[in-house]
């Protein structure tokens, strides 16, 4: 078998004129040494380089979050243990509350409302047939969300400037803009920017589950004589909803941990009166511009049990309520 | 779904597409626009005459950087990282997809939540370890957080393909007399390739577009990747030289978006994996 023989060149240890294989001989060895139970050692880097440089440091965060640290002065070098101190002291700041509720307005409009709703919308499109350029606006919607965050701030920024895009659309209907749109809507601004930035991904998600309904289905429910909305609302939805369960987990997490976007646009404080603050950008204002590193750890550590607790909950959902 | 009888349906979908198509498109053009616009602002204007003379601007330095090194930065920390993530992720998803352990599962769920965690919880204790191992301001600094944010999805993917390739073919080596390890090496490898070549560039896609990691462990402007460069460029006092920082991004997005264009099979297979379990 031709099959056959290719394997055996392969193995003979002779055919060493493919370059690739010129080293066979301390791969032999290595081989033999990794034999067996020797593989587990295969796991090892792996474990290092997460257990060195991701688990140790959300540990280290804790013990942080119970001292008085600082990131310059006398408690920089010499802290000292205070218990759950920042923990009072941060549900006694305003501001944080306020990071709160401002991530969860942000996550709750741009992400479960605006991007999964144009998301679907734009995945029953390009099922459908005889719409013409459905492919042009979604390759736009895809390299809107591919671009690097920095450079979509950035450029959302220019665009809600008070002589940007936006601006000049607003005046055709008669809307004078007199100041810069992120200054007198931050919240606003970048809600509309992470729609923007993220509704492909939902895109994709909701054409890969439309793809897998049988057209069949389509065929008899049209047969049955029901309506569009009838079809889209007892057919098609029922049929997705646990594309839509994962879709909602996996935006909501990525909604929480946006920063390049709002950073760029707003700054670490959020804008005027810190109304697109979210607790990213929280963590950072108080560790970078406050020096506050303990208040920043305890934050980032109650921001990441949330984040925990929603990766679980929808778990949970997904097991239990498959369909709706 | 057929449409083409319900004329006012289709109207509708048509508006709707062109509203939606501007809208993102937009952003997109006024960067384009302005990176050739030799007088930019943030207003939507075509150019006088579109000239390079930007572009030639990211030769002069900024402080004392130009900015074209802060890419060349962005290539250095991305092949580094991407190469090893890469690398660290086969070996260990070779052993999840072919040996079955106590704790496995445990193990691969942990990934799972791992690849969801947002990079500032990160980056925070990173930033304050650094200054005790002195690795603030260095790319190994960098380069290791950075493969280390990445490797859980690399080892996700890379343990799903491993797992997507029939074991039969390394059982047929190790008859003909391979050793275990020589026929993953030999024979699954060499099949994976493709799927390798798409990890890869993911894992450099993702390490090209980090931000906030680099931002608090990189003060140095001359060590500063691509996506911390723009924002001190950009935060910087004074006029803001919109047609200098429009040329700066549209040249570092470049890579990303043909890298992405090239692999959106693989990767709208992938999120399709997502929910055709």
């Amino acid at each position: 078998m031709e099959r056959g023989r290719e394997k055996t060149k392969v193995f003979d240890g002779s055919n060493t004129s493919t370059g690739r294989l010129a080293s066979s001989s301390f791969l032999d060895t290595l081989a033999s040494f990794f034999e067996g139970r020797g593989a587990f050692l295969f796991l090892v880097p792996a474990l290092i380089l997460i257990g060195i440089f991701v688990v140790f440091p959300v540990v280290w965060d804790v013990y942080v979050s119970l001292t008085n640290a600082s990131l310059v002065g006398p408690s920089a070098r010499h802290y000292s243990f205070v218990g759950f101190y920042n923990y009072v002291r941060l549900f006694r700041d305003f501001l944080f509350i306020n990071s709160l509720k401002v991530s969860f307005a942000f996550t709750v409009l741009s992400a479960l409302i605006g991007q999964a709703f144009l998301g679907l919308a734009l995945a029953m499109i390009s099922r459908m047939e005889g719409i013409r350029g459905k492919m042009i606006v979604t390759t736009i919607v895809f390299i809107a969300w591919v671009i690097p965050g920095v450079v979509s701030g950035y450029a959302w920024s220019a665009v809600t400037a008070q002589q940007g895009l936006i601006a000049s659309i607003l005046s055709l209907f008669g809307y004078k803009v007199k100041y810069a749109l992120y200054f007198t809507h931050p919240f606003w601004v970048i809600v509309i920017a992470n729609i923007w930035r993220g509704t492909a991904f939902s895109m994709i998600l909701f054409t890969a589950a439309l793809e897998g309904i049988p057209r069949y289905i389509y065929e008899a429910a049209e047969v049955d004589g029901a309506t569009p909305w009838q079809r889209f609302r007892h057919v098609i939805l029922p049929l997705i909803s646990q594309a839509i369960l994962v879709d909602f987990i996996l935006i909501t997490i990525w909604t929480f941990g946006v920063f390049a976007l709002p950073y760029m646009i707003l700054g670490p404080g959020g804008g005027r009166g810190n109304a697109g603050q979210i607790w990213t950008l929280y963590i950072y204002f108080k560790a970078i511009d406050n020096f506050d590193i303990a208040l920043a750890a305890a934050a980032s550590n109650v921001m990441f049990v949330i984040v925990l607790a929603l990766i679980i909950a929808y778990l949970w959902s997904m097991k239990h309520f498959r369909r709706w | 779904m057929v449409v083409e009888k319900n004329y006012a349906l289709t109207a509708v979908i048509y508006i709707f597409l062109a509203v939606v198509f501007a809208f993102f498109i937009g952003p997109i053009l006024w960067l384009i626009l302005s990176a050739f616009n030799p007088n930019a602002s943030p207003a939507f204007t075509l150019p006088s005459h579109f000239s390079l003379v930007n572009f030639k601007k990211l030769l002069v330095p900024v402080g004392n950087v130009i900015p074209l090194q802060w890419i060349l930065n962005s290539l250095i920390i991305s092949l580094a990282s991407a190469s090893i993530a890469t690398g660290v992720s086969i070996l260990s998803a070779y052993v999840f997809a072919r040996y079955t352990f106590k704790g496995q599962g445990a193990m691969l769920t942990t990934f799972v939540i791992l690849r969801l965690v947002p990079p500032i919880v990160i980056a925070l204790p990173i930033m304050i370890l650094y200054k005790w191992w002195h690795l603030i301001d260095t790319y190994t600094g960098v380069i290791l957080v950075l493969s280390a944010l990445i490797l859980p999805f690399a080892l996700l993917v890379a343990e799903s393909f491993f797992r997507s390739l029939p074991v039969e073919y390394e059982e047929a080596a190790m008859v003909d007399g391979c050793s275990r390890f020589g026929a993953f090496l030999r024979i699954t490898l060499h099949l994976a390739i493709p799927g390798i070549t798409t990890i890869w560039l993911l894992s450099f896609v993702t390490a090209w577009s980090q931000f906030v990691i680099p931002l608090m462990i990189l003060r140095n402007p001359a060590l500063m990747p691509g996506t911390v460069g723009l924002s001190y460029f950009f935060g910087e006092y004074g006029r803001v030289d919109f047609g200098r920082l429009s040329a700066f991004s549209v040249l570092f997005s470049l890579p990303v978006v043909i890298i992405f264009l090239a692999v959106q099979r693989y990767l709208r297979r992938g999120i399709a994996g997502l929910v055709s379990r």
